[in-house]
């Protein structure tokens, strides 16, 4: 047990200690960018970053899962049944189109700052779990559902104690791609307002100054290394 | 997926159509269908359906969505095929409400002035969309006749497009300004997303090779190319700058081939990694798929590896190697727009440009291209794989 | 009791069952039999509303069965079907307890009655309690179907080919399970099949079914000697007949009897009172022998049993 937690607890032990304490590897930055004054990202704090970060992919993936589960929910009873093949193509169709895109997009009709962001990692956060939530539904065996409602279970018990705990796998992993995704997009979305940990990438960029790039290069990719090893784990 | 649907059920109404039109139909009377700009930076004022295209305007365009309403009411023989008629033929013409919005609008003397798209028209061409979808779906045809209704559509779009009447579209006007630019940044942009899918279909081919000759290769090459897929692509991209930096620094014989520390060379680099995951599993997947009782007898029969391998393991497996091309092209052509962040070029510069300069519609100029490149590919791709599948599964 | 009356149900324009009338009483095991597509399946889940039926009335006890809730109707109704249906995410206990737990049954008693089932359908508690289904093998996962039909002690059982997917000596040993258990319980049982052995072996009366309507309900001795038409007499097999009659009866009933039970000799082969009539032909050709002797169930012979008694009770 302890040994399956182990590897997403150290990671975001290094994630937290690293964002706390980025000015330690100051030396190190200084080799790496030696013609710069400033080589620590000093306008918001690291931590400030991550948080927000964290925060943006936290909320869109409740959002996304609590809309995404109860669509495909829905899809997949009696009286949605004629909605099922366009929900699927939704999903299916919607998954063509690049994360970066579908943010872009969203910027003319909401402005700069964190509602875009916002909304554009809850569209395209919940196609992944949606297509999922509709696998996952399907694919419970028939019988199973036919000798439970046979039993005397109503189709709402049916819902919660079958259907939902067999699906339950596959809903899973649907969110997991969702975060893992919302993490990348999360992180280009420095770029139309949003704070987040893409912030010291985009303003090294700009200024030509590749420590700043490093440093949140490398707490992004950590993020994105804890948050996967929680779900590793998690399965 | 297709769906068994008895002769019966083509005479029970459609629910989804009257859904996604009674949506449309307030959506488009809500919200506003276009804007007319002063200049390029200044919001412009927004117009409602009414003020945008007048009585008949309006008329036509409620007309035509309380008509596919009905269509999918009433008990009608050939019901699907006359909404489709409906349906394409509004998506077709749907430029001509910006055409005849700026004509009614646009100030006689302004150079500078510019017409915008509203998210009025905006919503009605997603739910047009999203209804074509579902008659496709019900009719039940062939990805051909899709294909080919979709083909007039755009067709229409681009000769409308062209016309005079669009040309004070904000969105044409940044196409104008910089047509060479656009030209360009389609060629960076395909031959940085083909070319790193060539690259990773070739590296996977041998990989996926390597690790069906010996057990020991899979677990390491598997969890190696799933690390890379994990980290979000802008750290990949940023954590290459300093060793490319440093490498081109120390020969500078690279700097003459182009490579540097940002720009194409990086972003080819992470472009391959990143495409390697899902190619590398699709081939492997492809190859082992075949069952060994199938290879033996085949090898009973009196073949040999090579044959094996040409007549029975590779047509076998094409299509699931089709099906990893087509993920990997997708994520590719997404994952360059954001490479332009580095100074890979592409469409992307578009996108980010137009957010550095608060112009809305240069960023459409580079997001609406990079989208209907990725749908482009997927149709295709998808189409190839179909048509690559045994026959004898269709039986 | 349940009675189906003028019971019709239409698919579209298909009519799947058409305007039948079937009365089963209570304590009696009904089969329906006929070939694919005759609508047996569809009779048996019109009476516990899986499917509504398009015109007609269908009594259970008394009550039309529109009137009930049909979550109610169902858990008074044990439900067994082919392929089990256990919920591979519950272990075998909770698998069994599932209608007791809808009702609501204290704890203890759920668990007494889980260890009661597994015990009466020979499986040992300790080791299968346990375990999933998938652990289980074909016969003993429809084992564990039976007893969660059993559960909550319903008054009906209903059974759509519960062994279909059995190989045939795992069934023939759940058949025997189903006679037994239904000696002790006497429960009122619905069971479809298209195997008319099966349905010969296990029916009380049995209902032969044809296109949506019932050609013939009646005993299966009556099934075998009096056929309603040539489609019941092909199905039971015409010169099959005499056979399947002979295995619808004891050696008991048709024996000498000794007035006392002596012992039996050493090294001789003989049959049971209570094997089947059938049996003791076959014994009887294969010994070349004309008379056997029998055996109850303490191992004594209590009489013979000869093949001329054998030949003229088939008349």
């Amino acid at each position: 047990m302890m040994r399956v937690w182990a590897p997403p607890f150290l990671l975001a032990i290094l994630l937290c200690a690293l964002s706390a304490g980025m000015p330690i590897l100051e030396p190190l930055y200084e080799w790496v960018q030696p013609d710069k004054q400033q080589v620590i990202y000093e306008r918001d704090s690291f931590l400030f970053l991550l948080q927000n970060h964290i925060t943006l992919v936290l909320i869109s993936a409740c959002i996304g899962t609590i809309t995404a589960v109860a669509g495909g929910i829905f899809a997949t009873r009696p009286a949605g049944r004629d909605f099922l093949p366009l929900v699927s193509q939704i999903a299916s169709i919607g998954q063509t189109f690049p994360p970066v895109a579908v943010l872009a997009l969203a910027v003319p009709v909401l402005g700069f700052g964190e509602a875009p962001i916002l909304v554009a990692l809850i569209l395209y956060g919940l196609l992944p779990i949606l297509r999922n939530t509709l696998a996952g539904l399907q694919g419970v065996d028939p019988t199973v559902k036919e000798a439970a409602l046979g039993m005397g279970m109503s189709p709402l018990r049916v819902l919660l104690q079958v259907e939902l705990p067999l699906a339950g796998r596959v809903i899973l992993a649907g969110i997991r791609t969702s975060v893992t995704i919302n993490i990348a997009t999360a992180a280009i979305g420095s770029t139309v307002g949003a704070r987040t940990l893409g912030d010291p990438v985009i303003a090294g960029l700009v200024n030509g100054n590749t420590a700043y790039v490093l440093q949140g290069a490398i707490l992004i990719g950590l993020l994105a290394l804890t948050v996967d090893s929680l779900f590793e784990a998690a399965e | 997926m297709s769906i068994a649907r008895p002769k019966s059920a083509l005479s029970s109404p459609n629910r989804v159509v009257p859904v996604l039109g009674l949506l449309a139909l307030v959506l488009v009377w809500v919200l506003d269908l276009g804007a007319i700009l002063p200049n390029r930076i200044v919001p412009g004022t927004g117009h409602g359906l009414l003020s945008a295209v007048g009585w008949v305007g309006a008329t036509l365009v409620t007309g035509a969505l309380i008509g596919c309403l009905l269509l999918s009411v009433l008990p009608l023989r050939s019901r699907y095929l006359t909404l489709l008629i409906l349906v394409s033929v509004s998506l077709a013409l749907l430029p001509l409400l910006l055409d005849v919005f700026a004509a009614r609008h646009l100030p006689e003397n302004s150079p500078y002035a510019r017409s915008s798209i509203g998210s009025g028209f905006w919503c009605l061409l997603f739910l047009l969309s999203l209804m074509l979808i579902e008659i496709f779906g019900r009719l039940g045809s062939g990805r051909g006749f899709q294909l080919i209704v979709l083909a007039g559509i755009c067709g229409s779009w681009v000769w409308l497009f062209q016309g005079a009447g669009l040309e004070s579209l904000s969105l044409v006007r940044e196409f104008n300004a910089q047509p060479d630019k656009f030209e360009q940044a389609l060629w960076t942009h395909l031959a940085l997303a083909l070319g790193a899918v060539t690259i990773s279909a070739g590296l996977a081919f041998v990989l996926a090779l390597q690790m069906i000759r010996s057990v020991a290769w899979r677990r390491p090459v598997l969890g190696v190319v799933s690390f890379l897929q994990t980290i979000p692509s802008l750290a990949v991209f940023g954590l290459l700058i300093a060793p490319l930096s440093a490498l081109t620094e120390a020969f500078p014989v690279l700097q003459t081939l182009g490579i540097r520390g940002i720009g194409w060379a990086p972003a080819m680099l992470a472009l391959v990694a990143y495409s390697l995951l899902p190619m590398v599993r699709n081939t492997y997947v492809a190859l082992t798929e075949v069952p060994e009782s199938l290879a033996d007898a085949g090898r009973g029969m009196g073949m040999n590896e090579r044959q094996l391998f040409f007549k029975l393991k590779l047509p076998l497996a094409l299509p699931v190697i089709v099906e990893g091309v087509r993920i990997t092209t997708i994520q590719a052509i997404g994952l360059t727009a954001v490479a332009a962040l580095i100074g890979a070029g592409g469409f992307g510069s578009f996108i980010f440009q137009g957010l550095g300069q608060a112009a809305m519609d240069l960023v459409l100029l580079g997001a609406l291209p990079t989208i209907a490149l990725a749908l482009l590919a997927d149709a295709l791709l998808t189409t190839l794989a179909v048509s690559l599948r045994p026959k004898s599964a269709t039986v | 009791m349940i009675e189906l009356k003028n019971v019709t149900r239409r698919f579209g324009q298909a009519v799947a069952v058409d305007s039948i009338n079937l009365t089963i009483e209570t304590g009696e095991v009904c089969v329906l039999v006929g070939s694919s597509g005759c609508g047996k399946s569809t009779t048996l889940r019109m009476i516990n509303r899986l499917l509504p039926h398009s015109a007609g009335e269908i009594l259970v006890d008394g009550e039309d069965i529109t009137t009930m809730n049909p979550e109610k109707l169902r858990l008074n109704m044990g439900y067994v079907i082919q392929g089990t249906g256990l919920f591979p995410h519950w272990t075998v206990a909770r698998n069994i307890a599932m209608v007791p737990a809808l009702l609501k049954w204290p704890q203890a008693r759920i668990d007494e009655r889980v260890h009661e089932l597994l015990t009466l359908l020979d499986l040992d508690p300790a080791i299968h309690a346990g375990k999933f289904p998938q652990q289980l093998s074909g016969g003993q996962a429809q084992r564990v179907g039976v007893a969660r039909a059993l559960a909550a002690n319903p008054n009906i059982l209903l059974m759509d080919e519960p062994f279909g997917a059995l190989d045939a000596i795992t069934r023939e040993n759940l058949q025997q399970e189903l006679l037994r258990i239904q000696q002790q319980v006497r429960k009122t049982t619905v069971f479809v099949t298209h195997d008319i052995d099966e349905a010969l072996k296990l029916a009380t009366r049995i209902a032969v079914m044809d296109q949506g309507r019932i050609i013939q309900h009646d005993t299966p001795e009556n099934i075998l000697r009096r056929p309603a038409s040539e489609f019941v007499e092909n199905l039971v097999g015409k010169q099959d007949r005499g056979l399947k009659l002979m295995s619808l009866r004891r050696v008991g009933d048709l024996m000498q009897r000794y007035p006392q039970p002596v012992n039996p000799e050493p090294g001789v082969e003989g049959v049971q009172e209570d094997d089947s009539l059938r049996l003791a032909l076959s014994v009887m050709l294969w010994q070349e022998n004309g008379e056997l002797p029998v055996f109850n169930g303490e191992g004594a012979k209590t009489g013979v049993i000869t093949r001329e008694r054998i030949l003229q009770a088939g008349a």
